[in-house]
């Protein structure tokens, strides 16, 4: 126990001594979690919209093919990510590979299908008949997305506290494609692996707990930002995977 | 207030047939909707109302026919469902699918919740309205948006019957409008005499009867009809058939027609007989204590409808 609150000690020490390296990982971890969340959303979204909301063939595949990609291992997704843009590969001319650019394609592949999926869930839980009602009164294909976004609401902004948190944890995909970098690439998560390498336990701890800071920060404020305005009501939502971790 | 006979449909459909998968659940419907009209679409269960609205409302494609609106068509569906946010944002948010500028939405939805009684509704959310209330502003957002074509599908169904016919009350009143054609699909009987001008009753996927509601009430054009309109009792003769609904049958001690209680069944207004006679068979209501079942009674039928034995239609 010793060992841990020494760790949580220095956690506040690194962070209210203003050291530069430790904001510096913050940043390059926030960064990373705003980028690949805001992709995952942008591809998320509207793939989980139409089979929430669409009637069209393939539908169940596509549906599958979202829910198999929430168990997609991190490791073989930051692999495949590597191999595309290692230099001289297909994806090599971007020169994506070990930077931070680089670490969000790969996280926003592992957040996409999360957004998808539990979007799609989300929007197939709010009445049909109220899809029905909005289509009888000529409501356009933009007005049903965001007739569907609003009323499924608490769901979307639970799969992207979900998003979120998987591209804040993850570090498979991160020390794959971005290198883990000090500096550049490195972010809380992959910090403390490195520091584990390192045998510096104490520091490990420090950014473990600085991690679980920034989580609990962030999702709590998703939270209340999820829940505004619904007051006793609750529906269209799921219950909520637990932060990945890899 | 009906529109004259000559006026111009705004709505016409011929030969309409919709399938379902591989069955036919509509048949070579023939339907006029006129400006001032309302027409009640009537038939149980199966017969294919709301299947006829969906195709006049564009929601199912037909498999045969013709149909052409001559100006913008609304519906609302049998369920009252509403986006989860203020009674108001919920016609406002109808009068945006429509296209109505948002400078006009909000006076034009306050009017349309008046006209149907939930004017003190708009602040209240939609998710805590009973289910009289979320009807309201279910039908207030469909007449907020002034369709040329209005279609409603029993708008009544599953409210209680004080709620029903507090409803109804509200919906007679607002229904009729010179600007505007109705049709409303009714389960009730009585809810169309006294809300349409005309009456179309469905039977197994066709029209079996169309006309102003006494007319058709009066001279059902086949025995299917008549049954299902009500006329319960049947008595067979030389020369065809009498049908009569329980209220034009009664007893009588010195009636014409000898009769046994069949079966007896209490009911609000008293009890209501079936009746065995020797030609057939009558439903009538009587005050209660009112025979035991196997009395011999004597009845008098006044009124009914008479189908030929060589024909199902009446005589002229």
């Amino acid at each position: 126990m010793t060992f841990i609150w020494d760790g949580v000690k220095q956690a506040f020490e690194l962070l209210f001594e203003g050291n530069g390296d430790v904001y510096g990982v913050l940043g390059v971890t926030l960064h990373i979690a705003i980028g690949a969340t805001f992709l995952a959303l942008l591809v998320g979204l509207p793939l989980g919209l139409a089979c929430g909301l669409g009637r069209f063939r393939g539908r169940r595949v596509a549906l599958g093919l979202l829910n198999a990609g929430l168990g997609l291992p991190p490791v073989v997704v930051g692999l495949i990510v590597a191999l595309f843009l290692f230099r001289g590969a297909p994806l090599g001319g971007l020169e994506l590979i070990y930077t931070v650019n680089g670490v969000i394609l790969a996280q926003a592949l592992l957040a996409f299908p999360i957004v998808g999926a539990f979007t799609a869930t989300a929007v197939a839980a709010v009445p049909r008949p109220l899809f029905d009602q909005a289509r009888a009164l000529g409501a356009s294909r933009p007005q049903l997305a965001a007739l569907a976004l609003r009323e499924a609401r608490v769901g979307v902004i639970g799969a992207t506290i979900a998003a979120f948190g998987s591209a804040l944890s993850e570090v498979g995909a991160v020390v794959l494609v971005g290198g883990n970098i000090h500096g550049r690439t490195q972010t809380l998560a992959t910090a403390v692996l490195a520091e584990v390498s390192a045998g510096e336990y104490g520091t490990a701890i420090a950014f473990g707990v600085l991690l679980l800071g920034l989580v609990a920060i962030c999702g709590g404020a998703l939270t209340v930002f999820q829940y505004a305005g619904e007051g006793r009501e609750r529906g269209g939502g799921f219950p909520l995977p637990g932060w990945r971790a890899s | 207030m009906s529109a004259p006979p000559d006026a111009e449909p705004v709505l016409r459909a011929r030969g309409l047939s919709v399938r379902r998968g591989r069955t036919e659940v509509l048949r070579d419907v023939d339907l006029d909707l006129r400006r001032g009209e309302v027409t009640a679409v009537l038939g149980p269960n199966g017969a294919g109302k709301s299947t006829l609205l969906a195709a006049l409302a564009g929601l199912l494609a037909p498999a045969a026919g013709e149909l052409e609106c001559r100006g913008r068509l609304a519906s609302a569906g049998q369920a009252a469902a509403l986006a989860r946010r203020s009674v108001r944002a919920n016609v406002e948010l109808a009068l945006a699918w429509w296209g109505v500028p948002r400078a006009a939405r909000r006076g034009r939805a306050e009017r349309a919740l008046t006209a149907l009684g939930a004017g003190s509704l708009a602040g209240r959310r939609a998710t805590a309205l009973s289910g009289g209330e979320a009807r309201r502003v279910h039908l207030a957002r469909v007449l907020a948006v002034e369709p040329d074509v209005m279609l409603l599908d029993e708008p009544f169904a599953g409210l209680d019957p004080s709620v029903r016919s507090e409803l109804l009350y509200a919906v007679a009143d607002v229904l009729r409008d010179p600007r505007r054609a109705t049709c409303i699909v009714l389960h009730d009987r009585a809810e169309a005499w006294a809300l349409a001008d005309r009456v179309l009753v469905l039977l197994d996927g066709r029209v079996a009867a169309t006309g102003p509601p006494a007319e058709v009430l009066e001279r059902p054009p086949s025995r299917e009809v008549a049954r299902f309109l009500g006329f319960e009792g049947e008595l067979a003769g030389p020369d065809g058939t009498l049908m009569l609904r329980p209220g034009q049958v009664a007893l009588d001690p010195a009636g014409p027609l000898a009769a046994r209680v069949g079966r007896r069944i209490l009911v609000e207004e008293g009890v209501r007989l079936e009746l065995e006679l020797d030609a057939g068979t009558l439903a009538c209501l009587a005050a209660l204590p009112g025979p035991e079942v196997g009395t011999a009674v004597r009845v008098r039928a006044t009124g009914g409808v008479h189908f030929p034995a060589h024909r199902g239609a009446p005589p002229e």
